[in-house]
């Protein structure tokens, strides 16, 4: 013991009387801790309370010369500090945590005594493993964006046919790291290219040359074949989201008296990982929306000369390289004269007889009609939400409505997120990189060709009217408005499209897509960035917000 | 240490260290104990100091690709090897006219909570051990309700190092 | 005039360690008062500008030490009391941080009361303290 020879040693009791307390909080917090966490709950805000009972004790027992009880204290502290910024909740984690706080209390209890240094020594091993390295300079930036995207992986991985010995479990962020590091090489391996084709043009043709060329080719076959690899061990099948919905769709129907059955239907077709994470949400959103609002109670149905028990479909398909989801009900469709009254309220001009434009406005803020308080639904998410996650996983979602036919929710959704097709354009020395999923065509600017009606620019193509909006003056390059730029490119999705005006188009690229970093805030014309061959970042093109403005310039 | 020369309303910040020429800092041999480990950058004529362990590295500037309607303060980004490097002009930030950049600028790697970006700067000086007891508040004159990023100075070996609270520094207005 | 302490301090414990750090002093005729918040220490150190030293925890709930150093510079309030911030955290970066919020000197945890004894002797021994 070691108090004897500290200057404060007399003070043991008035030692124990404060800490024994602040040990017995920190105990219970850690197990209501764990509860929480079994229920899905990170608990930021008891690991944050934790913070100054634990210092508290870690000083005073520092004071006193404490030292075990001071490094027990002390551990405990980290990994509640590490806990609050990395939440990694899972049963070991709290078993420690439980434990550690159960060993504090009694050293706390004991402190005129000798601790037992065998058990504080093993939970003291235990804890170290689990703290993570102290962030330094040498930690690699791959490392800190992996563990952001861990924040949001907190589910574990089911892998299915985990029976099956052909099958490992590997950890989704080694797939994410290797992704990542392919992702770079694709990049380099692009800057070769580059190089090799400035010195192609300097030396001229000769053998050699041709072989190097040769051989880049083979690298890039080999990248984008262990990219495919790659990407499909990433893919897992839509059915373990699906899989879970009839009985939520049960449990719906039946606690407000409602019978409804679910089909469905293309629960293999696979989805990358990344985004079927935030999928989950959304449909479990719609699916909602869909049985509490939708469908009608079994009198109202047989009343309106329908079966009793109202069905669900939910299908997905693989169409021109995109996954479409569909997500149909039989139920009394959309309230036309609500979602008209709503836009009215609002002040939003709406004409009544465009159908697809009144369906439409349900995406936008503010239009959770039907009062969205519905229990089960939990935190009330509007379809505003549900239309921005799909937005920032590149996808679409539209809308059909019969009145009393039924309603049907159309998503597409990106094969994957990491690496896509685009078009790279230049404007006013400025190159930006647009999808081809919303690439409709790319048509030479004759003279005459784009009119001004209404002081925006149209043209004509394929017969039907486009605004053609300058692109200078929609991404605030250097000239803002430049009529003698040389081409459009025509984005589309659904039944909209646009015109974007452009100096040069500089080719097609498979791209690494870098989600814009938050730094950055929220720009709306641009959906992300990307390493062109060069070396330098170009933003990519956000066609699925542009498609959706209301068309001003 | 004296109390500080009077204030001179005009110009704050920037003219600040111009005033101080005349007052002696605590001598280096009298100073012994802990040191704040910075490293040090100038913008204008001034030279501000952050914590080496902000600070991943320091990069030369090449492409800075302009993002369109990204937030006030920020230049652009820039490729860090592979990675898309925000790049934070602080300059306009503390009220200066955007950077020119010539071949001493720099990109100042910093990472702040669980974020990596850059500050473009206009030299980098030196990593410099600073005796902590040579710093102190900021002097009044220097503070405004702006410029909460200021979190001190340090009055060493007759210079005068502008400390930065990186995490205000970099909460940006939207 | 005979010395004047205060400490700010949430911890119990901690004022009565402080009564053995300033046993000698009480008995030379100091007076020593204790606070256990923020807020109560910075209504002391207004009412007492006759202050030797402030002792001043870090870590309180309601008002931390930084918070008061802070606000005691906005409100430019009895700057030549030399105020000491007393804490375990102990990186330069920390100790950087007390001083440009105003701490005359800081003070790491565990301390012994030779320590505090060294920082008194300075401060005295400093005809005239240091304005912030």
């Amino acid at each position: 013991m070691t108090t004897g020879e500290n200057p404060f040693g007399e003070l043991i009791q008035e030692y124990i009387v404060e800490c024994l307390p602040l040990a017995e909080q920190v105990g219970d917090a850690f197990v209501e801790l764990e509860r929480r966490w079994r229920e899905g709950d990170a608990g930021n805000d008891l690991l944050r309370q934790l913070k100054g009972p634990l210092h508290t004790v870690k000083g005073n027992s520092a004071m006193m010369g404490l030292t075990v009880q001071q490094s027990v204290a002390h551990a405990l502290e980290d990994i509640c500090a590490m806990l609050a910024s990395a939440p990694t909740p899972n049963e070991k984690m709290a078993g420690l945590l439980v434990s550690g706080s159960g060993l504090l209390i009694e050293l706390v209890k004991n402190a005129a005594g000798d601790p037992d240094s065998d058990r504080v020594a093993q939970f003291l091993k235990r804890a170290a493993s689990f703290r993570a390295p102290a962030p330094d300079s040498a930690e690699s930036s791959a490392q800190a964006e992996r563990r952001q995207t861990d924040r949001r992986a907190v589910n574990t991985w089911s892998a299915a046919g985990a029976l099956s010995s052909n099958v490992i479990r590997v950890d989704f962020r080694r797939l994410d790291a290797m992704l990542e590091v392919l992702g770079e090489g694709m990049i380099e391996q692009a800057a070769v290219a580059d190089h090799y084709r400035v010195l192609a043009a300097k030396i001229g043709a000769t053998a050699e040359l041709a072989d190097l060329d040769r051989a880049l080719a083979a690298v890039q076959k080999t990248f984008k074949q262990l990219e495919g690899i790659l990407m499909e061990t990433r893919l897992i099948p839509i059915s373990t989201v699906f899989g879970r919905f009839p009985r939520l769709v049960r449990e719906l129907a039946q606690a407000r008296q409602k019978q409804v059955r679910v089909i469905t239907s293309g629960g293999e077709i696979p989805l990358d990982k990344a985004v079927l994470d935030r999928m989950g949400e959304p449909l479990v959103h719609l699916l909602t929306n869909a049985v509490v609002h939708g469908i009608e109670t079994p009198d109202e149905r047989t009343q309106a000369g329908k079966g009793a028990e109202g069905t669900l479909i939910l299908r997905a398909s693989s169409e021109s390289g995109r996954i479409v989801i569909r997500i149909s009900d039989d139920g009394r469709g959309l309230d036309e004269a609500r979602i008209l009254a709503k836009a009215q309220s609002l002040g939003l001009e709406v004409s009544a007889t465009d159908a697809a434009q009144v369906h439409s406005l349900i995406f936008l803020p503010g239009f959770s009609t039907a009062e969205q308080v519905s229990q089960l639904a939990g935190r009330g998410v509007g379809l505003d939400v549900v239309s921005n996650t799909i937005h920032e996983l590149g996808g679409t979602i539209e809308v059909e409505s019969r009145a009393g036919r039924g309603v049907t929710f159309t998503l597409g959704l990106p094969l994957t997120l990491a690496i896509i097709r685009s078009l790279i354009v230049e404007v006013d020395r400025e190159r930006f990189a647009v999808p081809m999923n919303h690439v409709a065509a790319t048509v030479r600017t004759e003279p005459d060709t784009i009119h001004s009606v209404n002081q925006k620019g149209v043209a004509l193509w394929r017969g039907s009217p486009i605004h053609v909006s300058d692109g200078g003056a929609l991404l605030g390059t250097a000239a803002a408005a430049n009529p003698s730029r040389r081409f459009y490119v025509v984005i589309s999705m659904g039944n909209r499209r646009r015109g974007i005006l452009v100096d040069r188009l500089i080719g097609h690229q498979d791209i690494v897509v870098k989600s814009l970093d938050p730094t950055l805030g929220r720009p709306e014309v641009v959906s992300g960035t990307t390493i062109l061959g060069d070396g330098r970042v170009a933003c990519i093109l956000d066609s699925v917000r542009l498609l959706e403005q209301r068309m001003s310039a | 240490m004296s109390a500080a020369p009077q204030p001179d309303r005009s110009d704050g910040l920037l003219h600040f260290a111009d005033e101080l020429q005349g007052v002696s800092s605590v001598p280096e041999a009298a100073v012994p104990g802990p040191e704040l480990h910075l490293v040090t950058f100038g913008l204008d004529r001034e030279e501000f100091g952050i914590p080496i362990g902000q600070v991943r590295e320091v990069i030369r500037v090449t492409d800075i690709t302009r993002v369109p309607q990204a937030r006030q303060h920020v230049r652009g980004v820039t490729n860090l090897r592979g990675r898309v490097l925000a790049v934070v002009e602080i300059r306009t930030r503390m009220g200066l006219p955007p950077a020119e950049i010539t071949p001493r600028s720099r990109i100042v790697v910093v990472a702040v909570h669980d974020r990596i970006l850059g500050i473009l700067v206009d030299t980098v000086s030196q990593v410099v051990k600073v005796p902590v007891q040579t710093v102190a508040p900021a002097p009044e004159e220097v503070l405004s309700a702006n410029t909460d990023y200021i979190s001190g100075v340090a009055r060493w070996n007759s210079r005068l190092i502008i400390l930065l609270d990186l995490e205000k520094l970099l909460l940006l207005p939207e | 005039m005979p010395n004047s302490f205060l400490v700010v301090d949430d911890s119990k414990l901690h004022h009565q360690i402080y009564t053995i750090v300033f046993a000698k002093s009480v008995l030379a005729g100091a007076a020593v008062r204790y606070a256990t918040d923020g807020q109560e220490g910075y209504d002391l150190l207004k009412a007492h500008p006759e202050l030797t030293m402030v002792f001043l925890d870090l870590n309180m709930p309601v008002m931390n030490g930084l918070e008061l150093l802070e606000r005691r510079r906005a409100e430019k309030l009895n700057l030549h009391v030399p105020i000491v911030l007393v804490t375990t955290e102990g990186t330069p970066e920390d100790e950087a941080r007390g001083r440009a919020a105003g701490a005359w000197d800081y003070l790491r945890k565990p301390f012994k009361p030779a320590d505090v004894e060294r920082v008194i002797a300075r401060a005295l021994a400093q005809a005239a303290p240091r304005s912030a």
